[in-house]
Order: structure tokens, then sequence, then C-alpha cells
């Protein structure tokens, strides 16, 4: 795929800092998938240390968080890139902004798992959102593979894949409601499982996003605020 | 084929050529000017074939050659031999490498060539599978923006080739690999991945299995423990009969019953990760202490002195490290005769410090030293069951010493006697 390649720069320096900032986006991405790993095996075994090293860890997402925007602001300062390498740029940027949050929404359902683990353990509600944060780290995963790729095709998937995501996301809210009305007593550790469930759904959400980006640096087109079936009509005739 | 070389041909026709000009010539006296044309008329000939040469070799085939005959029927033949002989090796060579690169693939692990900077050079089918690359896509990727884990990222940017590094498969928690790093060529590195996934799951059953069972066993051990020692004190049963049957029972009943514990002991050891590493255990008191005590235990003990010049203390488990010493000291009473002896010492080597128990008695040959540690070997079967061993003795000593951080080294030579020494490291030690 001639678009990945990002060496056609006589440039030697210019090709290593592009190739530079896309490795650091990824490093980034493999810090917050680990993150939402460990914070969902937390959340499956009720391990409460590795919850707070999840949040611990937040620290490092945001480090490198900082780092990539510098590195982005100075080739845009110091190389005036345009075309493809413009657009590289824009979409390291935007995927970096996205991966930050993801990394405090993995934050997030680790900070839960001490206040809930305890006292639901074996609770179908919880195998629920297991299954849920399963799903949504496999798609994360395939984001990120996708960027590494520029893979136009595993982007459109990942979009598709966001839609079990959603409707998993109603299946547990509706759940959650039934629970709440059967037993108000519970209504607190729900309230947080609803909490939790929202964040892994956001998490699909920018998942999506990022499949956004890779399609506008491959094709130069936004396709965000665009519905699935119009982007597939428009890359796969 | 004409058997006389191409360039004598090549020569008499010139000469043949200058001949006739120079006939022609002298017949309307113009000799050089029929010369001069002759030689024209000959290098452009030569200009031609050169061309046809120049063309033909494009693609150098025996079919295509334009003259068979003379120097340039030679050019023409030996290029074609050489170039054919080139095809051959360059199809051997490739059916090689073809050959080469199924078996590869045929390996049930992943491997995958890295160039210096990390990118992917080349890598097999398993590779495709374990760590989800895909085929020929992927190549030039740099590795670390596929394979992501922060983990994953230190191991291959500060390869350590000794390590092994245990990580989740990408984009499959549920899988285990087992990831080496080799080096090749100049500057290139081989990863190696392996699916554990199996055999962790099959060490877990084991371990699961033994600790079970041996907790399964140890109720109905004691209540049996308990009725026989009734039974014993039963005077109905006090005759002759019954007296030597009840003491075998109470006997190997107490003998199971240390099985039993020791495996459970062995068990907790095996799963235990936090380590209690808090104690200071004063080895020199600890081995004064144990050779106190089994020099009390029987009257035909050898003698056991203690020789301790280390005032360093051990940081560890006092319980775990008395067991250590206990185990060793019982080991070496037993392979002694009353009037041999055993010798205990404490001393410092360097930064490390070594615990040593040494015997005078009818030591081990060679073969079975290697294998002396794992669980249930016995060099004498029959002599350490009646001395009431377990065989797992040594096995323990080792767990227990892998925990901190320490070595168990054997020397032993029949008849003359045996030594154990634990070799403890300075990161274990303290003042």
């Amino acid at each position: 795929m001639e678009t990945s390649d990002l060496k056609h720069h006589y440039s030697q320096q210019f090709n290593s800092e592009l190739e530079g900032i896309r490795s650091r986006v990824l490093g980034m991405g493999g810090l917050v998938e680990s993150q939402l790993e460990m914070a969902i095996s937390a959340l499956n075994r009720g391990e409460i240390d590795s919850a707070e090293s999840v949040v611990a860890n937040d620290e490092k997402v945001n480090a490198y968080d900082l780092d990539i925007d510098e590195r982005c602001t100075t080739i845009l300062a110091l190389r005036q890139p345009t075309a493809s390498d413009l657009r590289l740029v824009l979409a390291v940027i935007k995927t970096t902004a996205d991966l930050e949050r993801i990394g405090d929404e993995a934050k997030r359902v680790a900070r839960m798992v001490s206040r809930v683990v305890c006292d639901m353990h074996d609770d179908s509600l919880l195998g629920r959102i297991v299954h849920l944060g399963l799903r949504v780290q496999q798609t994360l995963h395939r984001a990120l593979d996708a960027f590494a790729r520029m893979d136009l095709e595993a982007a459109i998937k990942v979009v598709d894949d966001d839609i079990d995501i959603d409707r998993e996301y109603e299946d547990v809210v509706r759940q959650s409601t039934t629970r709440m009305m059967e037993d108000p007593s519970s209504i607190p550790k729900v309230l947080d499982i609803i909490w939790a469930a929202r964040g892994l759904e956001r998490i699909g959400d920018r998942c999506c996003n990022i499949s956004e980006y890779i399609i506008y640096f491959v094709k130069g087109k936004d396709v965000r605020h665009t519905s699935l079936e119009q982007i597939k009509k428009e890359f796969n005739s | 084929m004409n058997p006389r070389p191409g360039w004598i041909q090549e020569f008499w026709r010139l000469v043949v050529l200058m001949l006739l000009a120079w006939a022609a010539g002298s017949v309307v006296d113009q000799v050089y000017l029929f010369l001069l044309l002759a030689l024209l008329a000959y290098s452009l000939r030569n200009l031609y074939n050169l061309r046809r040469l120049a063309i033909w070799l494009g693609n150098p085939k025996f079919a295509d050659i334009p003259i068979h005959f003379g120097l340039w029927g030679d050019v023409y033949s030996k290029v074609a031999r050489v170039s054919l002989r080139q095809a051959q090796r360059e199809k051997r060579l490739a059916e090689l490498v073809n050959e080469y690169t199924a078996s590869t693939s045929a390996l049930p692990d992943g491997a995958v060539a890295l160039d210096s900077s990390g990118r992917i050079r080349w890598f097999n089918d398993a590779a495709t599978r374990l760590l989800g690359l895909q085929p020929a896509k992927d190549i030039g990727q740099p590795l670390l923006n596929l394979c992501r884990n922060p983990e994953m990222v230190s191991f291959v940017r500060n390869p350590d080739y000794a390590r092994v590094l245990q990580i989740s498969a990408p984009g499959d928690s549920e899988r285990q690999l087992e990831m080496r790093i080799a080096p090749y060529g100049d500057d290139q590195t081989l990863l190696l991945a392996q699916d554990i996934t199996e055999r962790l799951r099959h060490e877990r059953m084991r371990k699961d299995f033994v600790a079970n069972v041996s907790h399964e066993l140890r109720t109905p051990l004691t209540v049996i423990g308990g009725f026989i020692e009734n039974l014993q004190m039963d005077e109905n049963l006090q005759n002759d009969r019954m007296t030597r049957p009840l003491e075998l029972m109470a006997q190997q009943t107490a003998r199971m019953g240390r099985i039993v514990e020791d495996l459970l002991l062995l068990a907790r050891l095996e799963s235990d990760s936090n380590r209690n590493q808090s104690d200071r255990v004063d080895i020199g008191e600890l081995i004064r202490n144990v050779a106190d005590e089994c020099q009390a235990l029987a009257d035909d003990v050898p003698r056991i002195d203690c020789e301790v010049t280390s005032t360093r203390h051990v940081l560890g488990d006092e319980k775990q490290l008395r067991s250590v010493v206990t185990n060793l000291v019982v080991n070496a009473i037993n392979h002694t005769s009353a009037e041999q002896r055993v010798d205990l010492s404490w001393r410092d080597e360097g930064a490390q410090s070594l615990l040593e128990v040494r015997d005078n008695g009818i030591g081990i040959a060679p073969e079975h030293i290697p294998r002396l540690t794992e669980r249930f070997y016995r060099v004498d079967a029959g002599r350490s069951r009646d001395r009431g061993g377990t065989g797992l003795g040594l096995a323990i000593v080792k767990h227990i010493l892998h925990h901190h951080d320490a070595k168990l080294e054997i020397q032993s030579r029949p008849q003359e006697g045996s030594r154990f020494v634990c070799r403890f490291s300075s990161s274990q030690l303290v003042d």
C-alpha cells in the first residue's frame, strides 16, 4: 500500500520523525490496551491490587499524550508537511487524544473494582460486563492493528463491530434496570455497573473515531458524521 | 562442430580476404584502396555481429543463436553455456529456499526475523497464528507496531538473550506465549514465540491434583492412626499375635502421614507467590540447635560437629530454613554409622555464604547425583524406607532454597562420604 509507505522523503530525518510519531502512538496504544486488559481482568477476578496499578499507570498514558503532542507540533512547525504527511500528523494528534480518553475510561472501570467486586462475585451482571469488556478490548486491538497497517477494510470492520458493542451495552442497561426494580437495596452497586458499562461503550465509540482517522489518512476523506452504509458504499464500489 | 578452434578459422578468413583484395587491387593497380575496402567490409561485418550479440544477450538461449561457426559461433555457444549453468544453479537455489521456507513454516513455534531497526523481514505460518501477523502485508512493518504490549516493547528494545518473556498473545488474552530472542547475522534478531497455554494448564492441574489428594488423605489417616493407638492400648489385645502387627500398622500410618505432610508442604512451596522474607535467621544458631536435637534423638547417631565462622543472617522464612537444615542433617545421619561423623558449617565465601553438611558415610554414586532432588527418587529404596524417609526431603530442600535465592550443590563419592552445600547469594544476606 503506497499510502502507508513513509519512506518517500529525501530527508531521512523527516522520514524517521514521521515513523517515530506513528510508532509512539502505537506504543501508547499498547499501554492503553494493557491498562484495559488489566482493568477487565481485575473486574473478573476481583483483584484490587491490579486495579490500583491501573489507576497508578494512567500517569504514563498522560505522559505519552504530552510527548506525542509536542513531537507533532514540532513537525508541523519545522517541516510544514503537506498532503499525506499532513494527514498523518493530524490523524496522529486526534488518535492520541482518543487513546488518552480510553485510558481514562479504563481507569474509571478499575476504580469501580474496589467498590463493587467484594460483594458481587458470581453475579450474572458482573459476568455480562466482563464479556462486554473483553469484546471492547478486542475491538481496540483491531483498531490499533488497522492503524499500524493503515488498513481500510479492517478500519471499516471496527465500525461494524461497534454496533454489536452498543447492542450489548443496551442489554446490560436493561438487565441492570430490572435488577434495580427487583431489589432497590442493590441500586448503588448497579449504578456503578452501569457507569462502567457506559465507559466501555464509550471506548467502543472511540475505536470508531480511530478508524475514521485511518480512513481520513488513507483516502483523504473526512467520514465523521457519515453513516456506515454510506462509508461502505463509497469505498467498496 | 568444426574441430578447428574458431579464432584460427577467423584468422585464415582474414588472411584470405586480404590476399584476395591484394590480388584484385594489383590487377587494377589500386592495391591500397582495395585493402582498405576489404578491411572496412570486415569491420562492418564484425560490427553487425556485435550488434546481434548485444541483442541476443538480452535473452541468451541456445535455440536463438544466430551464428554457429567461427569465432562468433564460439562466443555465442560459450555464453549460452554459462547462462544455462547459471539458470540451473538459480533453480536449485530457489528449490532449496522453497524447501527451507516450507520446513520452517511447518514449525509449531512462531518465528519472526527482524532487521536492525526492528522491522519484520520474514515470519512463518505459526507466527501468523500466534502473533496475529498478516502474511506478505506485514513485511517491513516495525514488529512493535503490531505487538504493542509494553512488556513486549521493553523486551524487544533491550534484548537479553537469556531471558524468556511470558505474556498473553496479542489480541487473545486466553492464550499464553513464551518469547525468546536470539541474535543472528549482522545486527539482526530472531524472535521465537511458543504457545504454552496447554503446558500451563497441565502444570496447574498437576499441582491442584497433588494438593487435593494429599488434603483428602490427611483426614482418613488421622482417624486410622487414632484408632490404631487405641487398639494398642487395649489390654485384651496385648498378646504375641497382635502386638507386632499393630506396631507395624502404627509405623506405616505415621510414615504415610509424613509423606502427606511433605507433599502438602511442597504444594504450598510451589504455589506460594507472596513469600515470607522478613525473618532475620541466624543460621549459626539454627544449625547448633538442629545438631543438638538430632544428637539427642537416638543413641546410635554419629557425632555431629558445628563450625560457625560467619556472622551473617539470612533474610527469609525461619521455619522453612529449619526444615532445610533438618532434612540435610537427618539424611546425613541416615547414611552414616555410629562411629562415623557429620560436620556442619556456616561460613562466608566472598559476598556469598555457605551452609555445608558433610559426612564420611556411604556416599552416593555419581549417576544418582543429578536426580537426587526428584520426588520419590531413591538410591537404595529399601534402606531409606527402613529409616522412615519420605523420598521428598531433598525436593523440599531444593524448593525452599530456590525461594531464598540459594543453590544446592552436591558432591559425593561412594564409601568416602557426601557434601551438601547451600550457597546463599548476597541479596538475601545481612550482617
